[in-house]
């Protein structure tokens, strides 16, 4: 190793330990939710003479604790801030997060492993908010989320439609003639068929996009590049061998906004609501529901359905539609909606998205 | 020329080339932009530049073959991102060099034409990988090569797939040494004689003086060229290579004035001598 090469591997590290300080302190805002108090004298303790026993001849003791207590100093601060946190589905630099920047720019993003950990943290308090996706433009409905908000009891407070733009990502040192695979969630893989085949790319699932790259960036797999958003990139110091290569026409992601308490006074401007509801196994009777919000000319913006787990055979709907609960024309309907359906769950009401705020 | 098979005139009929909506091979098409892609701002300032002048098709270095090499060697992928910031910018379509057969199938996806060097006519890996591609390839002529070397050239392009290859004459060896090669515009007329391809000129290589290159040009197309690929930069004397040998953006200009009244003259010749003849 030379001087360039060894000064790459220590900006390199330099770049992860600021990226997982970003993780603990994420992880410290989390914990804040479970603590009465902020300081917590014992646990700190126990901290710091565990770092105290790791024997790191080139850590002396006296640097490692110094280092330890300016970093829990740090993140008492930021719990005393007491930011709101706001959940997503994967790693840092998921889709995910680029929804939640977008929906809550100043709240502090937590990362969760699956969907039903967001549904969870929002209903039980961990989390202020939480961002999940519900449908793609392209795909259609993201079915686990779909079956997820039929359960729920937390509501839904907004929506954001985030453009899909896959990148190629390597290590930056690596030579693009040698890459072989190809790492990233099966949807993006799907979304980048052409491409993957057109340069002879062995595709690899992965759990998740942001995954992907951050697996890339440390363990750096031989002749291995990850397909992700742009900030999985500036997030995981890997370089963008090609931006846009989804095969498809431009496509975007529909995520909502979740709350344990619905709107009570959503903001001006267009709002949406969203709406759950089953009907009885009777012809016409889906025909009849409809029928209501035609009649009072209520444009619907998305109708899916999807099988009941409970019943096999009949079926869920989600309806989403232009207004809001109390407007003159959209109250007789929702009333009239109850009698009509076997069950029928209101989701909530929230401002449309209509791009504005988008980032660069 | 026995062996000229699937590029032969008599094969089928002339072939037009379409290049991210261009097409060439119809009309005079022009391929203009610097030698190569140095930094964003040259390239985009010289892409709008030579978009606004009426080129209808960027071209620019990102893998180059130097003669030495010790010079510049080009930014490869990042050169591509750049040619693609300047084609988003004004809609024309990308031309890039391609040197190395591992690298054809990234080029393909940035560019819409891929040109294969005067230095690679015969490099015969190469040729075969361009002609897999799903991209329009550019072959220019080898600069010590004959007519039927040249043709056997295109013929293992077509031969793997690839029906959508230009000729670019652009000069060859010869005992002057006024001139960087000479221009045999002979070949042009020559060429529409003997295959179905669409045949430019490349006037900036084939002199190597940019007081030449307005009068080739105007030659070039006279004698039945399909176009030309000139080397356009916003600072000629700074360029990175083949520097003092690109034109200036405004006797490019001047030049593609020219170049249109002149085509407008041979049209209306053309359908004076249908109506009379």
């Amino acid at each position: 190793m030379k001087l360039d090469d060894i000064r790459r591997k220590v900006d390199k590290i330099d770049r992860e330990l600021l990226v997982l300080l970003h993780e603990r302190m994420g992880l410290a805002l989390r914990a804040r939710r479970f603590k009465d108090e902020v300081v917590d004298a014992e646990r700190e303790e126990a901290v710091l003479e565990r770092a105290g026993r790791l024997n790191l001849s080139l850590v002396e003791q006296s640097f490692g604790q110094q280092l330890l207590r300016t970093i829990i100093e740090e993140s008492k601060r930021l719990q005393g801030e007491a930011r709101e946190l706001v959940a997503f589905q994967g790693e840092h630099g998921a889709y995910g997060e680029l929804a939640a920047r977008r929906l809550a720019p100043d709240a502090a993003h937590a990362p969760c492993l699956e969907y039903a950990d967001v549904f969870d943290g929002v209903e039980q308090g961990y989390f202020d908010r939480g961002v999940v996706p519900v449908e793609h433009s392209l795909e259609g409905s993201v079915t686990q989320v779909n079956d997820l908000l039929i359960k729920t009891t937390a509501s839904v407070v907004g929506e954001v439609n985030v453009p899909v733009s896959h990148c190629l990502m390597a290590v930056e040192a690596s030579d693009y003639r040698e890459l072989r695979v190809v790492y990233s969630h099966p949807e993006a893989l799907a979304q980048c068929a052409g491409f993957i085949e057109r340069l002879k790319l062995e595709p690899r699932p992965f759990y998740d996009t942001a995954g992907a790259a951050k697996m890339l960036a440390r363990e750096n797999p031989r002749g291995a590049a990850a397909i992700a958003s742009p900030l999985a990139a500036e997030l995981y110091d890997l370089a963008i061998l090609k931006e846009g290569i989804d095969d498809g026409p431009p496509s975007s992601t529909r995520f909502l906004l979740l709350a344990q308490e619905p709107l009570t006074a959503p903001p001006g401007g267009k709002s949406k609501c969203s709406t759950i509801f089953a009907t009885a196994h009777e012809a016409g009777s889906l025909f009849e529901v409809l029928r209501l919000f035609a009649e009072s000319q209520i444009n619907l913006t998305r109708i899916a359905s999807t099988p009941r787990r409970d019943d096999p055979g009949n079926y869920t709907f989600f309806l989403d539609f232009e207004g809001r609960p109390e407007d003159e024309k959209v109250a007789p309907v929702m009333d009239e909606l109850k009698k009509r359906t076997i069950e029928m769950k209101f989701l909530g009401s929230y401002p449309v998205d209509n791009g504005e705020g988008a980032e660069k | 020329m026995k062996n000229i098979k699937l590029a032969a005139r008599e094969s089928r009929p002339p072939t037009v080339v379409n290049a991210g909506g261009v097409e060439i091979g119809s009309g005079f098409s022009v391929i203009a932009g610097p030698c190569a892609v140095e930094t964003e701002e040259q390239t985009v300032t010289t892409a709008r530049a030579v978009q606004a002048a009426g080129a209808d098709v960027l071209r620019g270095g990102a893998f180059k073959p130097r003669t030495s090499p010790y010079a510049f060697q080009g930014l490869g992928i990042e050169g591509l991102k750049i040619l693609a910031v300047a084609g988003a910018e004004t809609g024309l379509p990308i031309i890039t060099e391609v040197l190395d057969p591992r690298d054809v199938s990234w080029i393909a996806e940035y560019a819409d034409i891929l040109h294969n060097g005067t230095r690679n006519m015969q490099n015969f890996a190469l040729l075969k990988e361009v002609g897999r591609a799903d991209k329009p390839v550019m072959l220019k002529r080898g600069m010590y090569s004959t007519l039927e070397e040249w043709l056997n050239c295109a013929e293992y392009i077509l031969g793997e797939g690839n029906p959508d290859v230009i000729l670019c004459e652009r000069g060859i060896r010869s005992f002057e040494q006024y001139t960087r090669n000479t221009l045999d515009l002979a070949a042009v007329p020559a060429l529409r004689e003997l295959t179905h391809l669409p045949v430019i000129v490349d006037p900036t290589h084939a002199t190597g003086r940019p007081s030449l290159v307005g009068p080739m040009s105007m030659g070039a197309l006279a004698v039945g060229a399909a176009g030309i690929m000139v080397e356009v930069h916003c600072n000629p004397a700074e360029a990175l290579c083949d520097a003092r040998q690109a034109l200036t953006m405004d006797a490019f200009a001047s030049l593609m004035g020219r170049l249109r009244g002149l085509e407008t003259y041979l049209a209306a010749q053309a359908s004076e001598s249908e109506v009379t003849g």
